[in-house]
C-alpha cells in the first residue's frame, strides 16, 4: 500500500528540504528563456530610445559620479581617468542592485502567476539574474569602447591577461545577488515594510563597496571589513584587469568566490523550503 | 503499474486565520512572542484561528474520467485544485498520479499586455508546460482556433477582451496533458466561441480518452460533461457518483436553501411592539419531474404576522428581493390599507421565467402611513434559482439582474 512503485508523482505534505530538482529546472530552460525574452521586449517597448538605454544609463551615472565625486569632493581615483574609473563599478553596481531588485520581489510580482500554474519558482529569480546578465554584457562593450577610445586617445592604461577572469567577476556578482535576493524574496512576500527598508539599505550598500572610491582609501583597520563584502574584490580586480595598476586582490577573490557560493546556496535552500508555504501568505 | 490517474489520500489543508491577516513585522513579533511566554495558548488546529479549508478527501480519478467538482463558494473546491496543481501544500495527506497534469485555473497566465499575440502564445504555452516544437507545431492550429490570425503581431493590450481570452483560451486548448485540471473557464468568450470550448473539451475527453477534473457552478455542464461528479461542502465530500442524481441531491439539500420559517415552532416571534412574524414561507410551483428551482419556475411567497397598533393609520407590507452580491433585484410593497388589531396574512406571486440564476434572500418590510417604518425583517428567506436552458450550445452566466421571459419577434419587412 505504502509503496510509490506504478506512480510517476506524489505530492504530500512533506517539504524535502534540501532536494534542488536541477533535472526539473533544465527541463524548463525553454521557459527562462522565454521570460528573460519578455523582459527585453517588455524593457523597450514605448520608449523612444529603445535599447540605447542600456547604453545610456552607465553614461549618465559615470557622468554625474565624475561631476560629484571627482570634480565636487575631488575623491582620487587611483590615477585612473575619472571616466573609466567610474564606468566599470557604476556598471556591476547597476548590474547587483538590479538583479537583487529584481529577484526579492519574486512572489510579490507573480503571485498572480505562481497562484495559477505550477512550474519551478526558481525559474523566475534565475529568469532576472539573465536578463541582468544580458545587459551587462552589452554594457561591458560599452566599457571596452571606451576603454580603447582612451587607449587610443593616448592615455597610458595597461590591460592584462586577467581579462579573461571578466565572467567569473560576473559570476560571483550574480551569485551574491541572486543569494541575497532568495533569502529577501522570501520576506518581502510576508512583511511589506521590508520594500521601504530595503531600498534603503541596498542605497548605502552601495557606498560600502568601492564604486566612487578606490579601495586604497580604506584605513587599514577597517580594511578586512572592507574586503569580506563580496563586491569589493570583483571591482578592484575587475580594474586591476584592465588598468594594472594594482596587483589583482586574488586571495580576497577566493574569498568572495567562496561567500558568494554559500548565500547562493542559503538562499537557493531557504527559497525552496519557503516557496509553498509562501503561497498560503501572498 | 496502477489502473488510476490519480489517487488521493486523507487530504487536509488548514490555514491559519490569525497569521494569515497580518503581513507586518511588528505583528508577527507579536505572535510569536505570544507563543513563546504562552505555550499553552499555542494554536492547535482545533482553536479558532484555523479554518479547514479541506478534511480527510478521499478520491481516486480512473484514466479517460471527468470528474466535476460542485460547491458553493468557500467549500474547498478552489483549494483541492491548487492542491492537485502543486500550487499550494496540503497540511496533511497526499496525492499521487501517473502523467503529465496541466491545470488551467485561468486562462492566458502570465500574458503580457505589452507583448504581441505571438510572443504571448510562446510565453503561455511554455508557462503552461508545452515545449517549444509542440508549440510550434500547433500554432497554426491555435492561431485558427483563435480567429485573432490578423492580430498576431499586435500588442495584446490592444485586444479587445473577447479577443484576448479567445486567443488565451486557444493555447490551453491546444495543450496535450494526460490529465487536464479546469477552473470555470467557461464562463468568458462569446456563444459561438463557447461552443467550440465545450466540443473541444468533449472532444479531449472523448477521442482523445484524457482525464479531466472539472470545476464548475453550472449543473448543466456538468451534466452534459463529466462522467462522475463530486460534491465538496465546508471541505468534506458530501456525495460521489452519478452527474444527475449527485446534481438532485445537491441541489435538494443545499443548506443555502432556506425555504421557509414557522416562528411559532421556536421561541419567540422576530418583531416588535407593533409587528410580529408567525411564519414566512416560499412555496415553489415545481414543474413535473422538477426536484429544484430552476429560471422557469414560478414562486409564491407567503407570510402570516401579528398587527398590533392602536391609532388610526394605514399600514404597507413590502418584499424586497436581494441577489447574492447585495444589489436590490425589487422592492415590492402592498396597496394602504387599514387594519384591525389581529393576524394577517400576506402573497406574493414571482412569476416563472423571470429571475436570473443565482442565490437571493428575501426581507419583510412593514410601512406605516407610508412614512414611519414599523419593521424589517432581514433575509428571511434564501433561495437559490439554478440555470436552465432549452438549447445546450452555450453555458455561459446569462447577463443581466433578472431574466424575465419577454418575447422578442421578428417579422420580415422587405425580401
Amino acid at each position: 500500500m505504502d509503496n510509490n512503485a506504478g506512480w510517476q508523482w506524489e505530492i504530500n505534505a512533506n517539504q524535502r528540504w534540501f532536494r534542488i530538482n536541477l533535472k526539473e529546472i533544465l527541463q524548463y530552460k525553454e521557459l527562462i528563456l522565454r521570460f528573460v525574452r519578455r523582459d527585453i521586449i517588455a524593457s523597450y517597448q514605448q520608449t523612444i530610445l529603445g535599447p540605447f538605454w542600456v547604453f545610456l544609463q552607465p553614461l549618465f551615472t559615470t557622468f554625474v559620479y565624475f561631476i560629484i565625486f571627482s570634480r565636487v569632493a575631488k575623491i582620487p581615483t587611483d590615477n585612473i581617468p575619472p571616466m573609466l574609473f567610474y564606468l566599470p563599478g557604476s556598471i556591476i553596481w547597476t548590474f547587483y542592485s538590479d538583479s537583487l531588485s529584481s529577484t526579492m520581489y519574486t512572489f510579490v510580482t507573480n503571485a498572480y502567476i505562481f497562484n495559477k500554474v505550477y512550474f519551478p519558482r526558481l525559474i523566475v529569480p534565475l529568469s532576472y539574474i539573465l536578463f541582468h546578465s544580458f545587459r551587462i554584457s552589452i554594457q561591458l562593450l560599452l566599457f571596452i569602447a571606451v576603454y580603447l577610445f582612451f587607449a587610443f586617445g593616448g592615455k597610458h592604461i595597461h590591460p592584462n591577461a586577467s581579462m579573461l577572469l571578466i565572467p567569473v567577476y560576473i559570476f560571483i556578482t550574480a551569485s551574491f545577488a541572486l543569494g541575497c535576493g532568495l533569502i529577501i524574496s522570501v520576506y518581502t512576500a510576508k512583511y511589506r515594510d521590508l520594500d521601504n527598508v530595503m531600498q534603503f539599505l541596498l542605497r548605502l550598500f552601495m557606498f560600502a563597496a568601492p564604486i566612487v572610491y578606490p579601495a586604497s582609501l580604506i584605513p587599514e583597520k577597517y580594511k578586512l571589513v572592507f574586503w569580506l563584502n563580496p563586491l569589493t574584490p570583483v571591482i578592484e580586480a575587475f580594474r586591476s584587469s584592465f588598468f594594472s595598476h594594482r596587483p589583482l586582490p586574488l586571495f580576497y577573490l577566493g574569498i568572495s568566490i567562496l561567500s558568494s557560493l554559500f548565500i547562493l546556496a542559503l538562499g537557493i535552500v531557504l527559497f525552496n523550503r519557503r516557496e509553498k508555504q509562501i503561497m498560503d501568505v501572498i | 503499474m496502477s489502473n488510476l490517474m490519480i489517487k488521493a489520500e486523507n487530504i487536509s489543508k488548514f490555514y491559519r486565520l490569525g497569521v494569515l491577516s497580518s503581513g507586518t513585522l511588528k505583528e508577527d513579533l507579536k505572535n510569536w512572542w505570544n507563543r513563546k511566554s504562552l505555550p499553552e495558548n499555542a494554536a492547535s488546529p482545533n482553536s479558532k484561528n484555523y479554518i479547514w479549508a479541506l478534511r480527510d478527501i478521499h478520491f481516486e480519478v480512473k484514466p479517460g474520467e471527468v470528474l466535476g467538482i460542485i460547491g458553493k463558494n468557500g467549500s474547498g473546491k478552489s483549494t483541492l485544485l491548487k492542491i492537485v496543481s502543486r500550487i499550494t501544500l496540503p497540511t496533511s495527506g497526499r496525492i499521487r498520479g501517473n502523467g503529465r497534469i496541466a491545470s488551467l485555473l485561468e486562462v492566458g497566465t502570465g500574458f503580457h499586455s505589452e507583448l504581441t499575440g505571438r510572443e504571448n502564445t510562446y510565453l503561455n504555452g511554455h508557462i503552461m508546460g508545452m515545449k517549444k516544437k509542440e508549440i510550434d507545431r500547433k500554432f497554426d492550429e491555435i492561431v485558427d482556433f483563435s480567429g485573432v490570425e490578423r492580430f498576431l503581431d499586435t500588442p495584446v493590450k490592444r485586444y479587445s477582451s473577447g479577443m484576448y481570452v479567445r486567443l488565451a483560451f486557444a493555447v490551453a486548448a491546444h495543450l496535450d496533458p494526460e490529465i487536464l485540471i479546469i477552473d470555470e473557464v467557461l464562463a468568458v468568450g462569446d456563444a459561438e466561441f463557447q461552443k467550440k470550448c465545450i466540443g473541444k473539451m468533449k472532444s479531449v475527453s472523448g477521442e482523445e480518452g484524457k482525464t479531466i477534473l472539472f470545476v464548475s457552478h453550472n449543473m448543466q455542464v456538468i451534466q452534459n460533461l463529466c462522467n462522475r461528479a463530486m460534491v465538496l461542502e465546508k471541505g468534506i465530500i458530501t456525495g460521489s457518483g452519478n452527474p444527475e442524481s449527485v446534481i438532485s441531491q445537491y441541489l435538494k439539500s443545499s443548506d443555502q436553501q432556506f425555504l421557509g420559517h414557522d416562528y411559532t415552532l421556536t421561541a419567540g416571534l422576530p418583531g416588535n411592539e407593533f409587528i410580529r412574524v408567525q411564519k414566512v414561507e416560499m412555496i415553489p410551483d415545481y414543474l413535473p419531474q422538477q426536484q429544484f428551482i430552476d429560471t422557469r419556475t414560478a414562486l409564491r411567497i407567503h407570510f402570516e404576522f401579528w398587527y398590533d397598533v392602536e391609532e388610526a393609520g394605514d399600514l404597507m407590507a413590502g418584499i424586497q428581493l436581494f441577489n447574492f452580491t447585495g444589489e436590490m433585484i425589487f422592492d415590492l410593497t402592498s396597496e394602504r390599507q387599514v387594519f384591525e388589531k389581529g393576524l394577517i396574512s400576506a402573497e406574493c406571486l414571482i412569476p416563472g421565467n423571470f429571475l436570473n440564476d443565482g442565490a437571493y434572500t428575501v426581507s419583510l418590510v412593514f410601512i406605516r402611513n407610508a412614512a414611519i417604518r414599523l419593521f424589517y425583517l432581514e433575509s428571511c428567506l434564501s433561495f437559490d434559482v439554478e440555470d436552465y436552458r432549452e438549447n445546450g450550445s452555450w453555458y455561459g452566466k446569462w447577463a443581466g439582474m433578472v431574466r424575465p421571459g419577454f418575447p422578442v419577434r421578428l417579422t420580415p419587412l422587405q425580401q
